[in-house]
């Protein structure tokens, strides 16, 4: 196996993770399945630009040195989520998760519909960061450089949210609301910090998609938050709805097997290769409802 | 002034009604036993209580404070802390973690170190275990956890669900030889529903008696195990 399918496999698979996150946050105290999540994605991807119908883009925030422009696109993401939270899932807090569902649904066609009217709907070149894409000697392969600074950043990211999640005081809230919300809430715990809080950082790794997203195909279209957004609620639902360790793990794994079935299926199937990837879904869901990483006590609902 | 005041309270769930009108006081410090069959409304009432449980009628106050229509963790900073029926332990949590979620809100933080030693002091065992997941602890243990995780807010008022339930009567003993003992040292109040009068009797205290939704008798709970009060609160208006 050549050891540049090893870097496809991790850097795929540790964005799937990161969008997987960004779901498995929000299910986890809210029980609710973010489906605007891709349009978050998106709309951190044209906050880099100047609104314009135009072909080509014109770097806005984009054209920011990059520990500014990363802040900044990472404050817009978590801002979005946050303001999604109050003006729309807040009041709808005791709905049910279905209510709940349609109406991150309706979330999604608004935000979509907010680009389509701000920046047309034509897909946009943008440059971002061109020179990432120079590859970088590895050992025997040649690297780009892009795919080594995602893999780093991706295994900082979970580092730094697992310390945050396990030694601070919001990260302590977070995981037992997580089980328990009304018991959590009976115990003085704020319901209103530790949603905020998961949203907040739901949106921030949803700009940190956005970013990887338009580095890697220089493209901005108000559709592209869309499969990224399939896949990470795949992972979710494999790797255990609720289990956080399961929706990274499972995350990586499904870019892994993307990774590896575009490499080794035969030239004429690769056109087929998402099929083939998802049949592999529906086998491991058959042999494990529950999902790979079930949190204890979980059952597979009826 | 007394610790706790029910005015009128009613709770409903859609056409049944789990209270009907309630009205009773508590004093400060005081052991209020509540007793009655399985669907007599206790866990309603603690619910409402708590905010757990919108009222549909009538009002709570503590300290002369009203507390009907405030969020949970609003009654919960004001100091008023529950052991929920069933304990509802955070099971992937370890031991300490559990006994650290309710500390958030507190004023002195520099007490909550001494309260976790204590709690270590008083429970070894979870102090042994405060690493391991609250989830491997066996029944009795995880008890003792939930009153100790209640305690960490630094409540002034307690309300206990069932402690009882699913524990072996030894356990129960202690259970209860240690709440009366963290009720003597803190001056808590507390409020314990306990389906098992005689219980109530031996630790005692005040019990009010619970059916349908209503309090049918009033008194101390030593009085109670020898009435036949007893035999018409749980088979009623069926003799
Ligand atoms: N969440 C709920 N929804 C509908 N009915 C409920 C709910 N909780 C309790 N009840 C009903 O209210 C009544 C009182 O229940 P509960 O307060 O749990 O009684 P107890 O704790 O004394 O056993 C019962 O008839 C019960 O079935
Ligand atoms: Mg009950």
């Amino acid at each position: 196996m050549s050891l540049q399918l090893v870097f496809d496999a991790l850097s795929l698979g540790g964005i799937y993770a990161i969008a997987a996150l960004g779901i498995a946050l929000i299910f986890g105290v809210m029980k609710l399945v973010n489906f605007a999540h891709g349009q978050f994605i998106a709309f951190a991807v044209f906050a880099l630009i100047v609104p314009s119908a135009n072909a080509v883009a014109t770097l806005g925030i984009g054209a920011l040195p990059a520990p500014l422009l990363i802040t900044l696109v990472l404050a817009i993401g978590a801002g979005l989520a946050v303001l999604a939270e109050r003006l729309v899932f807040r009041p709808l807090r005791d709905a049910s998760p279905v209510s709940l569902m349609v109406a991150s649904f309706a979330l999604g066609v608004m935000l979509q519909n907010l680009l389509l009217v701000t920046y047309g709907g034509r897909p946009k070149a943008v440059s971002l960061w061109a020179g990432l894409g120079a590859p970088v000697p590895v050992l025997t392969a040649q690297v780009p450089l892009l795919q080594l600074i995602v893999i780093g950043a991706v295994a900082a990211i979970l580092a730094g949210l697992a310390l945050m999640l396990k030694r601070t005081r919001i990260g302590l809230e977070m995981r037992a609301a997580a089980e328990d919300f009304g018991m959590a809430r009976l115990l003085g715990v704020k319901a209103n910090v530790v949603i905020s809080g998961a949203f907040a950082l739901s949106g921030a790794l949803a700009a940190v998609v956005a970013l990887v997203l338009v580095a890697q195909t220089g493209v901005a279209d108000v559709r592209m938050g869309g499969q990224i957004m399939l896949v990470a609620f795949i992972a979710t639902v494999v790797g255990g709805m609720g289990s956080l360790p399961g929706a990274v793990a499972a995350g990586l794994l499904i870019g892994a097997a993307s990774a590896l079935l575009q490499a080794f299926l035969p030239p004429e199937a690769r056109p087929f290769r998402d099929a083939f990837l998802y049949g592999l879904v529906i086998l491991v869901l058959l042999a494990r409802p529950q999902g790979l990483f079930a949190p204890a006590g979980a059952k597979p609902r009826v | 002034m007394s610790k706790l005041g029910l005015f009128d309270l009613a709770v409903r769930y859609g056409k049944l009604t789990a209270l009907a009108n309630l009205s009773f006081t508590v004093a400060e410090g005081e052991r209020l036993f509540i007793s009655g069959p399985n669907g007599a409304g206790k866990s309603s009432l603690l619910g409402a209580i708590s905010g757990a449980v919108k009222a549909a009628h009538g009002r709570v106050e503590m300290d002369g404070e009203i507390l009907s229509g405030r969020a949970p963790e609003e009654i919960a900073r004001r100091g008023l802390s529950m052991v929920p029926e069933g304990r509802r332990i955070f099971a992937g949590l370890t031991v300490q973690e559990n006994l650290l979620v309710g500390t958030g809100q507190r004023r002195d933080r520099g007490a909550v170190a001494d309260d976790l030693a204590t709690v270590f002091d008083s429970f070894p065992i979870l102090g042994e275990r405060r690493h391991a997941p609250a989830g491997a602890l066996s029944g009795g243990q995880q008890q003792m956890l939930a009153i100790s995780r209640a305690l960490m807010t630094n409540p002034k008022l307690m309300l206990v669900d069932e402690p009882s339930l699913g524990l072996a009567p030894k356990i129960v003993d202690e259970v209860y030889e240690r709440l009366c003992a963290l009720q003597a040292l803190r001056g808590l109040t507390l409020v314990i529903v306990e389906q098992s009068s005689a219980r109530a009797a031996r630790v005692g205290g005040r019990m009010l008696l619970m059916r349908g939704g209503r309090i049918v008798a009033d008194g101390d709970a030593a009085g109670f195990a020898a009435q036949d009060l007893l035999t018409e609160a749980y088979f009623g208006d069926a003799a």
